[in-house]
């Protein structure tokens, strides 16, 4: 990566948010575990990274330079942006586990992209009784209210197999983590978890939305 | 440094504050000692304004009669004016759209184009320019009551404004002559005023139930760092619309003349205001409207008030629900409820909240003075004089384009802690393209037809080349005050390309400049008119006085002397009916000189003739 002047005394330093001689923020782009001073491990500890995060936020803040010129000003403001930034994605399991394939240079192949079968029959279930709930509007009170619990019963079904599949996924990071030759089938498993999650997370949210909807009327 | 002030621009009322030995502390009117400037401004002919209870006292003089002349002592004959409040809600707003309801109770230049127009006489304000008055006003207060000039200030804003309403609130300050450092949100401001007041931490929901626009902040309180997790709210939902469903009440029945009629709502809207602020510690009240033709009377209890008010009630829980559950918490998740805003002291409302929440919510600090105190703390953290505290807000609506098809693309979440950034990268649909429109867009809809236009960019000019070939990254930065800025690169020259800005809301940087321009001009000719009628004004009266004084005591005076002061006041007539100041001025200065053994003999000759009268009336 190219050096990056600071705004305040000029000097030319390796990238990193601050100026390590002046403390002024530097404008750089930086993958986000380096922004956050962590090595690119899967496992976090979300206390300490909300502590750094902190830490971090209260020397760059724009806040800190409302006085100071305009390019110490935007630095801090871009400095702040990717602190923000690279914290909220690695706080998220999830989210976290894309950005790390994606920065070994890794995405989720094309069969991640379907369903993945082991949801396949218990998601088509599940929007058969979405459709119902909906085409019920205006049916009997009753039939209505059963189709209600059938969608509320899903619903927990699917968050409990999330909060599985979470269990799952950090067990994952912990052997990443570990190994220092990763086998090849760790990542095939890893793509599979987050395929998964991404499409337990949207069935529960248009659950969700249903029985909000439903509740509303 | 210079200080820096904190502002609080109200619905109804608005406040100004500063830091005082590291506590916030709220400016009075030097005058009144008032502490809250009423947010109503006059607009009178001559470019007059009068601001706060100057304003409210021309109230009933002024929007007489349906198009906005004025006939009524105190202001000019045949002038014309307005008298406007809550001036917030139409900040940021397009002509088309102020609300049906609210078109009849001002004169507006159009109902288009991209800024709502108040319509006074021959001239049009628009609200950034009326809200400067009110700016303008407390800078007075804060310059005399700390000696400091006022020029750098954090002013708040409704948490759920968008970017044109921000960006209107900036336009304010900077047409009243202020640096408007920061753009802080009312409930975040709120925290701010109770962080420093009690260090409180952990989750913390602010309730702030305004005039005009309700908001709710979750926030995460640690160690001085004040972290917005979610906000919802909706900036036209506040008292403005308990008092005008009171209002309704009154009027019912009556013809649409009559609940059209600018002075009947008015009136009624006091009395409305009244009644409510009654009914919070009373369990009854009397509405009583008085009518030129007729007087309303009608009794109204707090359970009628409380039927009327449930409904925007139910709306501000219906937004904390939301708030809580973008903040992935439940209500039992909250270790503290703060209530805010003039509209929380109605027990209905105090009643609700705490039911929802589960506890009881803290008001220990002045619902009315809170903004105001965590405006000048946030200031105070600007100055480098609050400490270690700081402030992560987030952006209240989505950021996004419209994509193919008319979809909103989001680019930047709503919730998302700013300042922050997106990248989006553009490239060319046909071959030779020259340019590239894009179109940005606020809100949660689907369909960009059901979001709110924000601008439209134009990039380019581009080389040409074939289709797909041009790379364009576009920079949609929210800095602080929750403002969108939007800069563009092109990837493979790595040069900035200009990025051609149509606001689809609001002023123009040249719209703003001219009315900076034109409000500097109509001052100095303002005054320069006023200096000239008032030179002719003492014309007139030294003319008159010696046409009296010729007539009476002419024999006073030499032929030479009379012949004299007679040119001299010919000369003086002619120059009155001029418009040289200061020439009438010089010869009024001379016909006092002219003239004064004249008044000396004709005061010589009145005590005369007293002392003779009374001689005679002694003799008697």
């Amino acid at each position: 990566m190219t050096q990056a002047q600071c705004p305040s005394c000029a000097r030319l330093q390796a990238p990193r948010l601050f100026c390590p001689d002046c403390g002024a923020p530097l404008a750089v782009e930086l993958d986000y575990f380096t922004a956050l001073g962590l090595s690119r491990r899967l496992t976090l500890d979300s206390g300490q990274l909300e502590t750094l995060y902190h830490d971090l936020g209260r020397r760059l803040h724009p806040d800190r330079f409302a006085n100071r010129r305009a390019a110490i000003r935007n630095a801090s403001l871009n400095a702040t942006a990717l602190l923000t930034r690279a914290f909220r994605t690695l706080r998220d399991p999830v989210s976290r586990g894309l950005y790390w394939l994606e920065l070994h240079g890794e995405k989720l192949a094309a069969d991640n992209k379907r369903v993945p079968p082991e949801l396949a029959e218990m998601i088509f279930e599940m929007q058969e009784t979405l459709a119902q709930l909906r085409d019920a509007a205006s049916g009997s009170k009753p039939e209505r209210e059963n189709l209600r619990a059938q969608v509320a019963s899903a619903h927990q079904r699917v968050e409990t197999m999330l909060q599985d599949a979470l269990t799952e996924l950090h067990g994952n990071f912990e052997r990443w983590d570990a190994s220092v030759n990763p086998n090849p089938d760790l990542l095939v498993q890893l793509k599979a978890i987050l395929s998964r999650i991404a499409y337990l997370r949207t069935l529960a949210r248009d659950l969700e939305r249903a029985l909000e909807l439903h509740d509303l009327r | 440094m210079a200080l820096i002030f904190g502002i609080d621009l109200g619905t109804t009322n608005s406040l100004i504050a500063v830091m005082e030995e590291g506590r916030p502390k709220v400016i009075p009117d030097p005058v009144s000692g008032d502490t809250m400037l009423p947010s109503v401004v006059a607009l009178m002919p001559g470019a007059k304004v009068a601001v706060g209870k100057a304003a409210i006292a021309l109230e009933p003089h002024l929007n007489v009669e349906r198009d906005g002349r004025v006939s009524a002592a105190g202001l000019e004959a045949d002038g014309q004016g307005a008298v406007i409040r809550s001036i917030k809600r139409y900040m940021g707003l397009g002509g088309d759209e102020v609300a049906l309801q609210e078109r009849h109770r001002y004169t507006f230049g159009d109902f288009s184009g991209p800024v709502v127009r108040f319509q006074v006489g021959q001239r049009t304000f628009t609200p950034p320019q009326i809200s400067a008055e009110i700016l303008r006003t407390l800078k007075a207060w804060g310059e005399a009551a700390t000696g400091h000039k006022v020029e750098r200030v954090v002013i708040t804003v409704p948490a759920y404004f968008n970017d044109g309403q921000r960006q209107a609130t900036k336009d304010a300050g900077r047409l009243a002559g202020l640096e408007v450092l920061r753009l802080v949100n009312e409930p975040t401001a709120a925290s701010l005023a109770y962080g420093l007041h009690s260090m409180a931490s952990g989750r913390v929901a602010v309730y702030d139930f305004g005039g005009g626009t309700f908001d709710i902040s979750i926030l995460n309180v640690k160690e001085g760092i004040f972290e917005v997790l979610a906000t919802n709210g909706d900036t036209h939902l506040g008292g403005d619309d308990i008092d005008q469903a009171i209002v309704d009440l009154m009027l019912e029945g009556m013809s649409e003349a009559m609940r059209h009629d600018r002075q009947v709502w008015n009136s009624a809207r006091r009395v409305a205001e009244e009644a409510k602020k009654c009914l919070s510690v009373q369990a009854e009240t009397t509405l009583e409207l008085r009518l030129p033709e007729r007087t309303i009377s009608r009794r109204l209890s707090r359970q009628e008030l409380e039927r009327l008010a449930q409904p925007m009630v139910s709306r501000t829980i219906q937004c904390c629900a939301r708030a809580l559950k973008d903040a992935g918490l439940t209500a039992a998740e909250i270790d503290a409820v703060v209530l805010v805003g003039g509209s929380t002291r109605m027990p209905l409302v105090r009643d609700e909240v705490e039911r929802f929440f589960g506890r009881e919510p803290l008001c220990s600090l002045n619902p009315d003075e809170v903004v105001a105190l965590g405006a000048a703390v946030q200031a105070g953290v600007l100055m480098g004089k609050s400490g270690d505290m700081l402030l992560l807000d987030v952006v209240p609506l989505s950021l996004g384009i419209e994509s193919m098809g008319g979809v909103m693309e989001r680019l930047i979440h709503r919730n998302t802690t700013i300042p922050t950034i997106a990248r989006e990268r553009f490239t060319t649909a046909v071959d030779n393209q020259t340019h590239v429109d894009i179109h940005v867009l606020q809100g949660e809809r689907e369909l960009a037809k059901d979001c709110r236009s924000l601008a439209r960019f134009k990039l380019g000019p581009l080389e040409p080349a074939p289709a797909g070939m041009a790379r364009i990254e576009v920079t949609f930065l929210v800095d602080a005050n929750g403002i969108l800025n939007v800069t563009a690169r092109d990837e493979r020259t790595g040069r900035e390309h200009s990025v051609d800005v149509k606001p689809s809301y609001g002023l123009t940087d040249e719209e703003i400049e001219r009315m900076l321009e034109e409000a500097i001009d109509l001052g100095e000719e303002d005054l320069a008119q006023r200096l000239l009628i008032q030179a002719r004004n003492d014309a007139e009266q030294i003319l008159g006085a010696l046409r009296k004084q010729l007539a009476e005591y002419g024999d006073l005076l030499e032929a030479a002397e009379r012949g004299a002061i007679e040119a001299l006041a010919a000369r003086l007539a002619a120059a009155q009916s001029g418009s040289d100041r200061e020439l009438i001025a010089r010869l009024v200065d001379q016909l006092n000189d002219a003239t004064t053994p004249f008044a000396h003999r004709i005061m010589e000759q009145a005590i005369k003739t007293a002392l003779e009268k009374r001689s005679v009336e002694e003799v008697s």
